[in-house]
């Protein structure tokens, strides 16, 4: 399973449209540059993290989304799951495919990003893998919310309750102060939503890794404890919903 | 029921499945009720009945891709909620979508990865059910090219393709010309010459007809009869065409019994009920006539299938069957 849907995402033209969009973006960096009076490697690495993370979020949302309820809606599933597959194998081995076509291109991006340091004269810079490592973990949890909204509705629906919560996570803490912009807002609300929405501060280490801020094992430690546990139970939510639902 | 070879193939009980209805799904629409059925091994069993019937939902459920609200059913023996049964059965849904970013060959290698086929049978195999199903020539050929009945032929090859003892196809000749309807009814005959099951859903009665050993009708979720075809069409009432010579039409307007004529040149096509036929006789010889022929006609499948879908709630003669 996982492995095919490895496979249906590299055979979606979706997906090359957007290695391409990255590479531009980061060849958009090189130019920058040389077209600038004072310009340094921080540029260059903020934009290819930026398209890195850009990238793999509309992959992660727009491949995401379509998993489960494209294959619902074209019931492509249906001589699959009448095979020795069990309904928590699909939703996982569709997690795992994604995961891998993810890791594969945030790969590419970042080979990328590394060639275009080198070509700019500029030493390999080691730390920027531990942001590109956090990016990822971040956009394996877009996955999972992407899968969880594509076993509960249209790939339309999915898509729209999908990047409503992304948006919202990366504005954690907006929320967790709700109360100072909307001062009517119950404190119970806001604290809820706040540990329900996943917290995509967690996962930027991109300026602190281009400013060279160290960032320790222990700190990459805990972002991936954090990353596994909201994978976790996004995951066992997909399964239970998967599990109970009848495939019309 | 005959039960040969140990536990039939497919047994069906007290099956119940109901949909909701309405934006807020306040209500619910029955889709099958109370279905009970047992299909021996070795048969091919026609599912008939009329769009809307519960035929692919009865088949769904048996594929655990609905879940029933009461009953169930047991599939070569096997609760059918279990995963044991489904190594030895195939399963080809009405209108099958298959990757269509995949070639056959792709496909079939994807689904023997799970019967956990190894990589030399799944070769062998999908060879062999490309070859049977006529797609061998299109084996690398990605699906999004492939016409209608081409994606049908791939589906019944991925539903054959781990040489099930029971297989399940859910309108297997849709979207096919005459010739692809001609393989899988070969491919059906060959199966049941193997002495495997097959179970599959159509509206064709003419298909039915020719294939099946035993029949299943269904009507508004609910069976209305299961049997072997000369059994059931047996209780309904035969009627006679006589054919006959040198009969006045004057005459024919003055014979009781008579059901209708048509004349055929010199002759007439008569149609008489049993009971009709010795007066008829009689009065043909009187009238300086002649009887040509006598042929009992059986009512079709077609013509039972229309009347028993027509027939209100209350009358049912064909229960009795």
């Amino acid at each position: 399973m996982a492995a095919n849907t490895y496979r249906e995402t590299v055979r979606e033209r979706v997906l090359y449209n957007l290695v391409f969009f990255a590479l531009l973006m980061t060849v958009s960096g090189l130019l920058m540059k040389q077209l600038s009076i004072r310009q340094d490697e921080r540029i260059i690495k903020d934009i290819g993290l930026a398209a890195m993370e850009l990238v793999g979020t509309l992959i992660a949302v727009f491949i995401g989304v379509g998993l489960v309820s494209k294959e619902i809606e074209r019931r492509s599933l249906y001589p699959l799951l009448a095979k020795p597959l069990g309904r928590s194998e699909f939703i996982l081995g569709k997690f795992a495919g994604l995961s891998f076509t993810l890791l594969v291109n945030i790969g590419v991006m970042a080979a990328g990003l590394y060639l275009t340091l080198a070509a700019t004269g500029r030493a390999a810079d080691p730390h920027l893998l531990k942001a590109v490592y956090t990016i990822y973990l971040g956009l394996l949890v877009v996955v999972a919310l992407a899968l969880l909204f594509s076993t509960l509705t249209t790939s339309l629906m999915a898509a729209i309750g999908t990047v409503i919560v992304v948006v919202a996570g990366h504005f954690s803490d907006v929320i967790r102060n709700m109360r100072q912009v909307a001062p009517g807002t119950p404190d119970w609300l806001s604290r809820a939503l706040y540990y329900a929405l996943p917290n995509f501060s967690n996962f930027d280490l991109k300026s602190r890794v281009v400013h060279f801020v160290p960032v320790s094992s222990a700190d990459l430690g805990w972002i991936t404890a954090y990353a596994a546990a909201y994978i976790a139970v996004v995951l066992g939510l997909a399964l239970v919903v998967f599990r109970s639902r009848d495939l019309l | 029921m005959g039960t040969a070879g140990g536990s039939p193939a497919l047994e069906i009980s007290g099956l119940s499945k109901s949909y909701p209805t309405g934006a807020l799904h306040q209500g619910r629409r029955s889709a099958l009720e109370d279905l009970t059925l047992s299909v021996p091994r070795g048969e091919v069993f026609g599912y008939l009945g009329p769009n809307g019937s519960g035929k692919t939902t009865t088949l769904k459920v048996v594929m655990g891709l609905l879940r029933a609200d009461r009953g169930g059913a047991r599939v070569l023996g096997v609760p059918h909620v279990e995963r044991a049964w489904r190594h030895r059965a195939g399963y080809l849904p009405e209108n099958p979508y298959l990757y269509d970013y995949l070639s056959p060959d792709e496909y079939l290698d994807y689904t023997g990865r799970l019967f956990g086929m190894s990589a030399p049978d799944r070769r062998d195999r999908s060879r062999k059910v490309l070859e049977r199903v006529g797609l061998a020539a299109s084996a690398r050929v990605p699906m999004r090219r492939f016409s209608k009945g081409m994606l049908q032929r791939a589906g019944l090859a991925q539903a054959l393709l781990n040489d099930p003892e029971l297989v399940f196809l859910d309108e297997p000749m849709s979207g096919l010309d005459p010739i692809g309807r001609h393989m899988v009814k070969e491919v059906i005959l060959d199966l049941r010459k193997q002495g495997r099951t097959v179970f599959f859903s159509t509206h064709i009665l003419s298909d039915a007809e020719s294939l099946c050993d035993r029949v299943g009708l269904l009507r508004a979720g609910r069976l209305v009869t299961a049997g072997r075809l000369d059994e059931i069409l047996r209780i309904d009432v035969a009627h006679l065409e006589v054919l006959a010579s040198g009969v006045d039409e004057a005459l024919l307007g003055r014979l009781e019994g008579l059901k209708g004529r048509r004349p055929l040149g010199e002759r007439w096509s008569l149609e008489v009920e049993e009971k009709s036929l010795a007066p008829l006789v009689r009065a043909v010889h009187d009238g300086g006539g002649r009887i040509l022929s006598v042929q009992p006609v059986r009512e079709s499948l077609e013509e039972y299938f229309v009347r028993a879908m027509q027939s209100p709630a209350s009358d049912r003669p064909w229960e009795a069957a």
